[in-house]
């Protein structure tokens, strides 16, 4: 193998020598001066012409091509994917387009169905309701309205007087 | 495939918040409604006395002022509630509509040993139970027919006597106002009064007033008032 000034002195861009090259894979130091001059050099030090890969070279070439077409494969069935999930979100958003409208309905609906309601409540039950004793002479009387089962009850109302005479 | 997952999962969290979006965006009914201005001009009856009845349907955005001069009442509402309002408004200011009142007396104890309860106070003997009351005597009854406005007076046999003047029908709670009602007795050629009371009345319905001294009193007076058309 050539020396390290030997290999400064020849070193040449593009170089095919053999001496070269074989001190270029031994010699870190030479490595970064040939880098230094062209950047090929690191390429060119990983492997010369004189490399075979195991098998041969039309094995590794064939190898190679199979990994290629492979990935041509899952490319093309990647790119049919996106219209699967065209469709499907087609779908989804007819649901949801769907949903949403029963949404607005049941919304405008409501308000309309109230007031019929309403309206028949109106005629069977009073709106408001009142005081049955709304004023009495009394101030210091205690007035108490007993609660009735129901509306159609009769309703009791006490007027506890003290001021009333005893023999009513 | 996980990014196939996380796509999904995405697109389905989105079109989840565009629907929530939407239903949140819907305005619910009575939110934002404008107010509208509304002269009501009374013929039969006064304004005043048509914005007590009405105030009850009044909501608290709305407000109402009386134009005594014109006789009339200005209410600023909702429009389903101006609806509401005008319905009552208009069964209100109508000619005096008529009714028939009726009044029972009937004077009540607690005793030791009870008599046995008339029918024709059973149904009072019943309600009045509650209190514990056991004895029952019808000590008079009338019935008068008046119409709103107008003065009433029942006299019955026993001595009472009640006066009233009926007020005015609120359509709103179904019933009628029983004005000054006065219950007086006629003791030793003397007219001794009992009680002075403003009552309502609601339509068909059956009320029991009573009168006594104190909760823990022995005797008291029950006034057994129906209003009807």
């Amino acid at each position: 193998m050539i020396s390290c000034q030997t290999f400064r002195a020849t070193v040449r861009p593009g170089t095919d020598d053999s001496n070269v090259l074989e001190h270029l894979r031994s010699c870190d130091a030479c490595l970064d001066h040939a880098v230094s001059i062209d950047p090929d050099f690191f390429f060119r030090s990983i492997g010369g012409s004189e490399m075979v890969p195991p098998g041969g070279v039309d094995n590794f070439v064939s190898d190679v091509m199979a990994q290629v077409r492979m990935r041509q494969t899952e490319g093309s069935s990647m790119r049919r994917l996106p219209l699967n999930q065209y469709l499907r979100a087609a779908a989804a958003l007819l649901f949801v387009i769907a949903g949403t409208t029963g949404v607005y309905r049941f919304s405008s609906v409501a308000p309309a169905i109230a007031p019929i309601t309403t309206a028949a409540v109106q005629i069977h039950k009073p709106l408001t309701t009142k005081a049955v004793v709304e004023t009495y002479q009394s101030q210091n009387a205690t007035i108490v309205e007993m609660p009735t089962a129901s509306a159609a009850d009769a309703k009791v109302v006490m007027i506890y007087d003290d001021s009333l005479p005893a023999d009513l | 495939m996980t990014t196939t997952t996380l796509k999904r999962t995405g697109f389905l969290a989105a079109m989840l918040l565009l629907m929530c979006g939407v239903a949140a965006a819907e305005p619910k009914a009575g939110d934002n409604k404008p107010l509208t201005v509304r002269t009501f001009t009374f013929k039969y009856k006064d304004a005043d006395k048509a914005a007590a009845i009405i105030k009850p349907l009044v909501s608290a955005e709305g407000s109402m002022s009386i134009q005594p001069s014109a006789n009339a009442l200005q209410v600023t509402d909702r429009a389903e509630n101006l609806k509401q309002i005008s319905k009552a408004i208009t069964e209100f200011d109508a000619p005096a509509k008529a009714f028939r009142v009726s009044v029972r007396l009937v004077s009540v104890s607690r005793v030791q040993t009870p008599a046995k309860v008339s029918d024709d106070l059973k149904d009072v003997a019943q309600k009045l139970s509650m209190l514990r009351f056991n004895a029952f005597e019808n000590v008079g009854e009338a019935t008068i027919d008046a119409k709103e406005g107008d003065p009433g007076a029942v006299e019955m046999a026993s001595g009472y006597r009640a006066e009233f003047k009926l007020g005015e029908y609120d359509p709103t709670s179904d019933s009628i106002k029983v004005n000054d009602f006065h219950l007086s007795k006629l003791q030793k050629d003397e007219l001794t009064s009992l009680l002075k009371t403003t009552l309502n009345l609601g339509i068909g319905q059956t009320y029991i007033v009573g009168a006594s001294k104190a909760p823990e009193s022995q005797h008291a007076l029950m006034i057994v008032l129906i209003a009807r058309r």
